[in-house]
């Protein structure tokens, strides 16, 4: 199975139908985080508990994604107006023929890493087995395969770092705000010799935005921005009170029953807000940046994961 | 504090029962510490036994049931092996699997995408409990790609039969969720090509229940984490599936815990003493099974050694009661036992008070107290008897200082009080002093005219006190009986040294300078008997020639040799015994004759060569050298001072 089969067969079952956009069953906004409850999405459950949206008149209710129901799911179903993507996979699904607007752009940086087992550097592991979440994500990691002439066996996996833990492989990919913590809980040591971070290497590709249907977005674009504007309001709120903010989200994750704890969340929240500043700018400054997209763009149709360029115009309102 | 201090040091009873009382306490710090450490090794040991045999009857539970899994899983392996092409026998296999055991969770049979092409992407024989019965379907879908799971690709990855790390398994139809571990089993056709996976999952639920019971302390809990160090048994539910065993130590660095975690994840079997949460714990893992899990059981000490921990404290407290009593009865004993002495010390007041003949108690004891008091008694009567001689003695002494006073002042007399000066005459003057060391003394000056002749002398017999004082008087006698007739200062001697020496039963001597002045014209005779020469102050200071001749008193027909000299006008004779020159300050130095010689030059040299003028700054001269020396020697001078009036 090609790269580019696997990562089409994944955009395609997680949003096949989704170009169906339909009209929301009632007056509420309902917002889909990509994953299920953590500090990764602290800025939207900070701006629904102390009332921005409401504040923005937008009717807002955030609904998590379920293993029966995964987020991309919930809106080709019209069961949610936006959901969260990283820039790849709206460049993967906009290349799929379902234009998506961008209308909050949260991460500045990539947090994407590769981590090896215990003395290994990732990048003298020719041929490696390494883990690739089965829901995508992994498109940079990919390239760089490519690039590097690596070759790695690319092992898709449902949920964990079992895995890896388990030996069963050679390295895994990882978010520097989720798995890397998960690993360095499971008593592994990760540092320099054996993690490898994409963001360092070239491919500081943003990752996390809010997107909806472009369809939906021309008939709603107020809503939209309002939308925007009060979670923009929320991740601001987060970051000036960490402490309260990871409160609000263990309010979410005991509420939604998620295995994690407030040292996991305080280690997500303080990376997630890091990733958000600008390493050129050094702010906060919730926008696409056109460089981004041209070099995600650029290398994904290298390595034939799109049929075009999409541009920056495309993505933004 | 320092009263206290200054208490116990007056309490004699205090002290010596605080030494008991101290040096048991060593005694029994060292015994029982020995105790202590042996006791709890004793328990320790114990505690390592017992939690040992839990573990390994846990460990032996939890084996015997996986076994029976991994059987089962083996079977079914061969015959699925035996009909790979025939989908509908895998539910068969996969449903009959749990009817053989019905304690399993579930069975999937699972192979690769499209093995079976009427069957499309997914095949999984799925069969799990469903109330009384079974429930077997196919359980993949676009929803499940069980190929993506981790029990699917744990087995195909490591190419083994392994089992998983414990998850939540969720039942869609009823969408309940339960903890499970999946034994997962590849299977692969003739070629050795994979085709599927064989997953039977047991419910950790027993399991958990199973080691959450095991509790060989009060307070000791149990837990088992997986590989990733994930809590699945845990006393805390919030950290069941939450936290890993490292979790705190990210924000709270342990070492000690992430050293025992590490051990556990390794499947180490042992035991680690450690503070857990606050409180210091004895840790003992064991690994389960092939299941990648391990269990601990964490024994606080202070269960542990509760029951060592209470005797020691019980038996710590009855030595501290025991010693404080001893020290209380000690005291009570022993200032009973002194009573007889402090009573003893009370009569020894009264009698220092003066009251000799106060009674003292009869304690009718024959120890050492008893002994004590028949000395005190024995004392008391010798005191009382010493009293009485010592006032006998007094009296006596009182007597005898007394009559020796009224001798003083009877040889005092004796000597010369009155002497000529200017106004009595106008051809001599003579002065003397006489200072004797003891009441009486040994040293005598005597001077009479006769004829127009002054008949003079100076002497000091051999030792002090009473029997020089005699010997003086005699000699002072003989010298007014024999000068009386006589003129001749030799013959003078001799007379007298004859008489001396008949009469001399205790061999004493006198040493005698006898001098005949002319006063008509200055010209003296004169005889020395082994007395210091005089000194002769006048134109200037010299020494008189004198023989040597031996004292008085020794040979009675000793022939002493007459000597003559011309006293000029103004001159001074000046006489002495050696008290003046033998004169001792505090360092023992002698007044010297250098320095009688420098104090009559000066006296000289200032015009004070007049008798008592010399003698007076002789007097001085000597006081002041000696200080407060005490007088060893009797101290006499005598000196004559020839005035010629015939010019």
């Amino acid at each position: 199975m090609s790269v580019r089969t696997i990562l089409r067969a994944s955009a395609v079952a997680v949003l096949g139908l989704w170009a169906i956009t339909a009209a929301a069953q009632d007056d509420a906004f309902v917002f889909t985080p990509q994953w299920t409850a953590q500090a990764q999405f602290a800025g939207y459950y900070v701006a629904e508990t102390l009332g921005f949206y409401k504040d923005a008149g937008v009717n807002v209710r955030i609904e998590h994604p379920s293993v029966t129901q995964p987020a991309m799911s919930r809106l080709r179903k019209n069961d949610c107006q936006a959901t969260t993507l990283q820039l790849c996979q709206a460049l993967e699904i906009i290349d799929e023929g379902i234009p998506l607007v961008n209308i909050l752009q949260t991460s500045m940086n990539n947090g994407m890493v590769i981590v090896s087992a215990r003395g290994k550097d990732p990048l003298t592991q020719k041929g490696a087995k390494v883990g690739i979440w089965s829901v995508g994500f992994g498109q940079l990691a990919i390239c760089m395969s490519i690039k590097d002439n690596l070759d790695y066996e690319w092992i898709r996996f449902a949920q964990n770092m079992n895995l890896f833990i388990a030996g069963a492989l050679d390295a895994t990919l990882a978010m520097s705000y989720n798995e890397y913590f998960q690993l360095a809980q499971a008593g592994m040591d990760v540092n320099d010799n054996n993690v490898y971070r994409f963001c360092d290497h070239g491919y500081n590709v943003q990752e996390d935005g809010v997107y909806m249907t472009r369809k939906y977005y021309a008939k709603h674009s107020d809503q939209a921005r309002r939308f925007a504007e009060a979670s923009r309001r929320g991740w601001e709120w987060a970051a000036e009170h960490p402490e309260e903010a990871l409160d609000i989200v263990m309010q979410y994750v005991d509420r939604e029953h998620i295995a994690t704890n407030r040292v996991m969340q305080r280690l997500m929240l303080g990376e997630i807000l890091r990733l958000q500043v600008d390493r050129e700018s050094g702010q906060r400054e919730f926008r696409l940046r056109p460089d981004m997209v041209e070099l995600a763009s650029s290398m994904m149709v290298e390595n034939m994961m799109l049929d075009r360029e999409i541009t920056y115009k495309e993505l933004v309102p | 504090m320092r009263r206290i201090v200054d208490y116990i040091r007056r309490k004699l009873s205090i002290r010596v029962s605080l030494w008991v009382v101290l040096f048991a306490t060593l005694i029994f710090i060292a015994a029982l510490s020995f105790l202590f450490l042996r006791a709890r090794d004793a328990v320790r040991e114990e505690a390592v036994s017992r939690a040992t045999q839990i573990l390994d009857k846990t460990s032996l539970q939890v084996e015997g049931i996986l076994n029976r899994v991994e059987v089962a899983s083996a079977m079914t392996e061969w015959l699925v092996k035996r009909h790979p092409g025939n989908p509908d026998s895998m539910f068969v296999y996969s449903r009959g699997l749990l009817e053989n055991n019905p304690d399993f969770y579930n069975c999937s049979i699972a192979f690769e995408p499209y093995y079976f092409k009427n069957w499309g992407r997914y095949f999984s024989a799925y069969s799990k409990h469903a109330g009384d019965g079974i429930r077997t379907i196919q359980g993949g879908s676009d929803n499940y790609q069980y190929f993506y799971m981790d029990w699917y690709l744990m087995a195909k990855l490591l190419d083994r039969p392994c089992w998983t790390e414990p998850y939540m398994d969720l039942d869609v139809p009823t969408n309940t969720s339960e903890m499970v571990s999946s034994y997962c089993k590849p299977v692969k056709d003739d070629d050795g090509n994979l085709i599927g996976v064989i997953n039977t999952s047991l419910s950790l639920s027993w399991l958990s229940q199973t080691i959450s019971a095991v509790k060989p302390y009060p307070n000791s809990y149990s837990i088992m984490i997986g590989r990733g160090g994930t809590y699945f048994v845990h006393p805390d539910p919030a950290k069941i599936t939450r936290q890993t065993i490292f979790t705190q130590t990210i924000e709270h660095p342990d070492t000690a815990l992430v050293a025992l975690g590490h051990a556990m994840q390794r499947g180490e079997e042992g035991m680690k003493q450690m503070e857990l949460e606050g409180k210091d714990c004895y840790v003992f893992y064991k690994p389960l099974g092939q299941t990648g899990c391990s269990m601990a059981i964490v024994c606080p000490e202070s269960d542990i050694f509760g029951g060592f921990d209470y005797l020691r404290r019980a038996i710590i407290m009855i030595v501290i009661v025991g010693l404080l009593l001893m020290l209380f009865f000690f005291i009570r004993i022993i200032t009973r036992e002194l009573n007889p002495l402090r009573r003893l010390a009370n009569e020894a007041e009264t009698i220092a008070s003066g009251k000799l003949d106060a009674e003292l108690p009869d304690f009718q004891r024959i120890d050492e107290i008893g002994q004590l008091s028949h000395s005190f008694s024995n004392m008391q009567q010798s005191l009382v008897k010493y009293i009485d001689e010592l006032k006998d003695t007094t009296a006596q002494k009182a007597s005898i200082e007394r009559d020796l006073h009224i001798a003083s002042e009877i040889q005092m007399g004796m000597l010369p009080k009155v002497f000529p000066t200017g106004g009595d005459r106008d051809d001599v003057q003579i002065y003397a002093s006489l200072t004797p060391a003891k009441d009486v003394g040994g040293d005598l000056f005597d001077f009479h005219f006769r004829d127009g002749k002054l008949f003079f002398c100076i002497g000091d017999v051999s030792g002090k006190g009473i029997p020089a004082s005699l010997f003086m008087a005699v000699t002072r006698s003989v010298f007014r009986t024999v000068s009386a007739r006589e003129e001749m200062p030799d013959r003078i001697m001799e007379s007298l040294n004859k008489t001396m020496a008949e009469m001399n039963e205790t061999n004493m001597f006198v040493t005698l300078f006898i001098g005949v002045l002319d006063l008509a014209t200055g010209h003296m005779r004169y005889c020395n008997a082994g007395h210091d020469a005089p000194l002769l102050v006048g134109a200037g200071v010299g020494t008189l020639p004198c023989d040597s001749n031996i004292p008085v008193g020794f040979m009675p027909d000793w022939k002493y040799s007459l000597q003559e000299a011309q006293i000029y006008t103004g001159t001074t004779i000046f006489l002495f015994t050696d008290g003046l020159t033998e004169a001792e300050d505090v360092g023992h130095n002698l007044f010297n004759m250098q320095r009688v010689t420098d104090v009559a030059t000066e006296a000289l040299a200032s015009q004070d060569q007049e008798p008592r003028q010399l003698i007076a700054r002789m007097t001085e001269a000597v006081h002041r050298f000696v200080g407060d020396a005490d007088q060893s020697d009797d101290l006499t001078m005598m000196a004559v001072q020839f005035i010629n009036n015939t010019k």
